[in-house]
């Protein structure tokens, strides 16, 4: 019956499919290869506005940055940095770097790029018109300046020791004789940024909005031929509907398989195959310094160091991680994920003990006096409420988990769960007792001032913690050159915040990525997951009919 | 014919504006900041959110940014997304087609497999293949739209392999077919998300059916039609049919927005980039722009749908035409 309903709808619907295919056998001598990603729709592919991963995946891949990271992800001086559109670079002095373009580079429509290009692109960046989400990485530039047609000097305001990667990590080289003529008031819905020109191993064949995003191999492209011809993505609403493709033979990567489940069946497909790589992602518990109802005044229950470590020690974060995440999550142990330079698995923050937490609860005074189960201390209840956003299925569930552990200590948590804009309105306005947040880091630690030191206050630092220790062990470390230095002042400061608990660090999602068995020199980066994707390949051998599609 | 027409669309239009301030009101007191909605991304910075409030005019006070967007509105000139960056008129004409294209076809299914139901059961009411019909259309009506959406997809698609796991075009072939093959490939992709959407309408569907034929097989003409000895299909084709469609007719004024709220869940288990799914994300970006133009559009449909089904009846019904 199964049979025969296939052949029926295979001779209806295949011939005829099929003769617009009279290209398909379309690869040229050995390149071919197609790579079908399922994920989100993009926003806008113009670097400068853009802020989805998506986005992100695919600007990795057209436009090019002066030089690129290593994989090490090293942001001290330029180790391990590798050359792009500039082919080498020199330190003039301590607040100038020059860089060389490569004069083989090249814009998709043929023409060079130049040092103008450069440029024009950093004036572009730092247009608060055009008011890229960058901007404030790159205010230490004094100016960047187009020495010849391929020199272009940057020049510093002061010296630091992340100056080369604030140069190139941030910007990547715009076009400027496409853009120049363009109001900067309308840039940002400009065409272009749908449609762009750029200079990487790809470039844009076709967006169709919320369908799908073509991108094609440049066989000219200066650094080598890329090892895919083409390159798809297709859109999915849901990243169950992406795994469903993968399993059904539709697709070939996913990026982020998420939650345990999706890995089971990723798992059952033996065409699929797993590949991991560090996160640069966590999600904690963060505790408002400030009362909620009147931010002048501390907060009544968390205001206090020992109370916070009290709950942070009530919490078994393996139990949840493994009961959330399982295999695909790590215990957090500090406000950095592993993929950071300054990480360390000697890292660690307050352990789970949750007798020494109720003895320290009871030594605040905090004490069950009433029998309801929750302790009280001057007619306060140990109750507060956390929230949590109802896009993120894997802290919805681990809320529901550290709520059951703190109550065994006697603290009522209640959870509320808040549409995703809403909760951030209400974090950074303050209005929270705790918040279930999460942060997707670069690859530079001097985030952890904007995250979490008094500069963050008003910014992303919604706890409103406050630790001058902090503050100047982390302006120590960002301002030293010296590696194992900077790197014991780093670890210094986590300490200092560990110890202080403005947080309960919970976990650290464990990406993998789904990836069909046939591609080769398969390589993630942990902070950009397609900047090496240019370099995957098919073996003739292995080539499914997919892959011999030619580019329309 | 003319004035009545004419006095609907401009009912159209008071409509739209009505609308559009419920939804800016409403849109501006629900908790949320549009700007906000990247934020836990390394690539957004407190002053950046700040600027663009300021380069979007959300800076101004609300009732200076509720008549600028009329005035341009009236312009033709719906606005920038702020999430996708681009006019939204021109957003709303990428999805417009493919919810129009999937509500049609949901149509076609949900009023061509209704009616037939629906008049099969009327005349053969009480017997064992009505009561038979009435439990699947019952079962059916009662069904989520999303849940049944994905049992099509568990069976059809991931099991049996007969249909595309989602979206509208193959990405990878499409290009390269010709138009013969682009259309069946369409068509192809449309199949799971009408069906899904059209057998839940088509079950409500043929129960009202089932009750307008019930009402009209006792009349008197009915009798004398069959008094005549007209057969069976005679009588039910050109005699009851015809008339028990009235009710059905305003049904399908009311069927459409149902159709378009439908939608969301069946473009969201189907990768379908329609308008439901534009909207919801849009409402929950804060996207005003996007969803005061979204909200304006549906508004409008809405009207143009009740519309037709008003001009139908009076077509199916001369009695109607002389009352006005």
């Amino acid at each position: 019956m199964l049979r025969r309903a296939r052949a029926t709808l295979g001779l209806l619907l295949g011939p005829l499919i099929a003769a617009g295919c009279a290209e398909s056998n379309g690869c040229e001598g050995d390149w071919c290869g197609t790579a079908v990603i399922v994920g989100a729709d993009a926003d806008v592919l113009f670097p400068p506005t853009m802020q989805g991963d998506v986005a992100n995946a695919i600007v990795d891949l057209v436009f090019l940055k002066l030089a690129d990271i290593g994989a090490d992800l090293n942001t001290l001086g330029d180790a391990g940095f590798e050359p792009r559109l500039a082919r080498s670079w020199t330190f003039e002095d301590s607040v100038t770097i020059r860089f060389q373009l490569d004069p083989r580079a090249r814009w998709h429509d043929g023409r060079p790029v130049t040092a103008s290009d450069v440029e024009f692109t950093f004036e572009i960046y730092r247009d608060t018109l055009v008011n890229s989400p960058q901007r404030p990485m790159l205010d230490r530039i004094a100016a960047v300046t187009a020495a010849d047609s391929l020199s272009v000097v940057f020049r510093f305001d002061r010296f630091y020791p992340e100056q080369f990667f604030d140069a190139v990590h941030h910007m990547r080289i715009l076009p400027r004789h496409w853009l120049d003529t363009i109001p900067r008031r309308e840039l940002a819905a400009h065409p272009f940024t749908r449609n762009p020109v750029g200079n990487g191993p790809y470039r844009l064949v076709r967006w169709n909005r919320g369908e799908s995003i073509e991108l094609a191999g440049d066989s000219t492209f200066f650094l080598g031929r890329p090892g895919l011809r083409r390159i798809i993505w297709q859109v999915v609403a849901d990243p169950g509907v992406g795994i469903t493709r993968l399993v059904a033979g539709e697709a070939d990567v996913l990026n982020f398989i998420g939650t345990p489940e999706n890995l089971a069946r990723v798992r059952q497909a033996p065409h699929l195959r797993t590949v991991s790589y560090r996160s640069n992602q966590y999600a904690y518990i963060g505790f408002n310094f400030r009362n909620p109802a009147r931010q002048r005044e501390p907060h009544p229950i968390f205001a206090e160091r020992d109370l916070r470590r009290a709950l942070s020690m009530a919490v078994d974060r393996a139990a949840v991680v493994d009961a959330v995440l399982g295999e695909l999550g790590t215990v957090l142990e500090g406000p950095i994920t592993s993929f950071m330079w300054i990480w360390s698995d000697t890292l660690k923050a307050l352990p789970f003990d949750s007798a020494r937490a109720r003895r320290t609860l009871e030594q605040l005074g905090w004490i069950d006096r009433d029998g309801d189960g929750v302790r009280e201390r001057g007619g306060l209840k140990l109750a507060f409420e956390l929230l949590v956003p109802t896009t993120s299925q894997l802290r919805r569930r681990a809320a529901v988990i550290v709520q059951e552990q703190l109550r065994r200590v006697g603290a009522a948590m209640s959870i509320n769960e808040l549409d995703w804009s809403t909760f951030l309105s209400r974090a950074a306005a303050g209005q929270f007792d705790a918040i279930f947040g999460a942060w997707a880091l670069d690859p530079s630690p001097r985030q952890l001032r904007q995250y979490w030191g008094s500069p963050g206050i008003g910014g992303f630092n919604y706890q409103k913690y406050r630790s001058p220790e902090f503050d100047r062990l982390v302006e120590r470390a960002s301002a030293t050159g010296d590696r194992a230095q900077a790197l014991e002042l780093w670890h210094r400061a986590i300490g200092v915040i560990t110890q202080d608990a403005p947080a309960i660090w919970i976990y650290a999602p464990r990406p993998v990525a789904a990836v069909h068995r046939r591609f080769e020199n398969v390589t993630i980066r942990s902070d950009q997951w397609a900047a090496t994707l240019w370099t995957w390949r098919v073996s003739p051998d292995n080539l499914l009919p997919r892959d011999r599609i030619a580019v329309h | 014919m003319i004035a009545f027409v004419t006095r609907r669309l401009a009912q159209a239009l008071l409509i739209a504006l009505g609308v559009v301030t419920l939804t800016f009101i409403l849109l501006h007191a629900a908790p949320g900041d549009p700007f906000a909605a990247a934020a836990e991304s390394p690539y957004l910075s407190p002053q950046a959110i700040e600027q663009a409030r300021r380069n979007y005019g959300l800076d101004r006070p609300l009732w200076v940014q509720y008549l600028r967007y009329v005035g341009n509105l009236a312009r033709g000139d719906m606005g920038v997304s702020f999430s996708l960056h681009r006019p939204v008129s021109e957003a709303l004409l990428d999805a417009l087609p493919n919810t129009l294209l999937l509500a049609a076809a949901a149509l076609i299914l949900d009023f061509g497999l209704g009616i037939t139901v629906g008049t099969l059961q009327g005349m053969r009411a009480g017997t064992r293949l009505d009561r038979t019909l009435s439990i699947v259309t019952l079962a059916l009506f009662s069904t989520p739209v999303f849940w049944l959406g994905l049992m099509l997809l568990l069976v059809f698609s991931q099991t049996l392999g007969l249909f595309p796991v989602g979206g509208v075009t193959d990405p990878v072939l499409y290009p390269s077919l010709s138009p013969l093959g682009k259309l069946l490939d369409r068509l192809w992709h449309l199949c799971l998300p009408a069906w899904t959407l059209g057998l839940v309408g088509a079950a409500g569907t043929a129960r009202y059916q089932r009750a307008a034929i019930l009402e009209v097989v006792r009349q008197d003409f009915i009798r004398a039609a069959r008094a005549r000895g007209l057969s069976e299909r005679a009588v039910a084709m050109r005699h009851a049919l015809r008339n028990a469609l009235l009710p059905t007719i305003t049904l399908f004024g009311l069927t459409f927005p149902v159709l378009l709220s439908g939608a969301v869940l069946v473009e969201t288990v189907f990768s379908w980039p329609g308008m439901g799914k534009l909207t919801v994300d849009a409402v929950l970006r804060r996207d005003y722009p996007l969803v005061l133009g979204a909200t304006v559009l549906a508004a409008l449909m809405v009207v143009l749908g009740n519309l037709l089904a008003d001009l139908a009846y009076r077509v199916a019904d001369p009695r109607t035409r002389e009352e006005r």
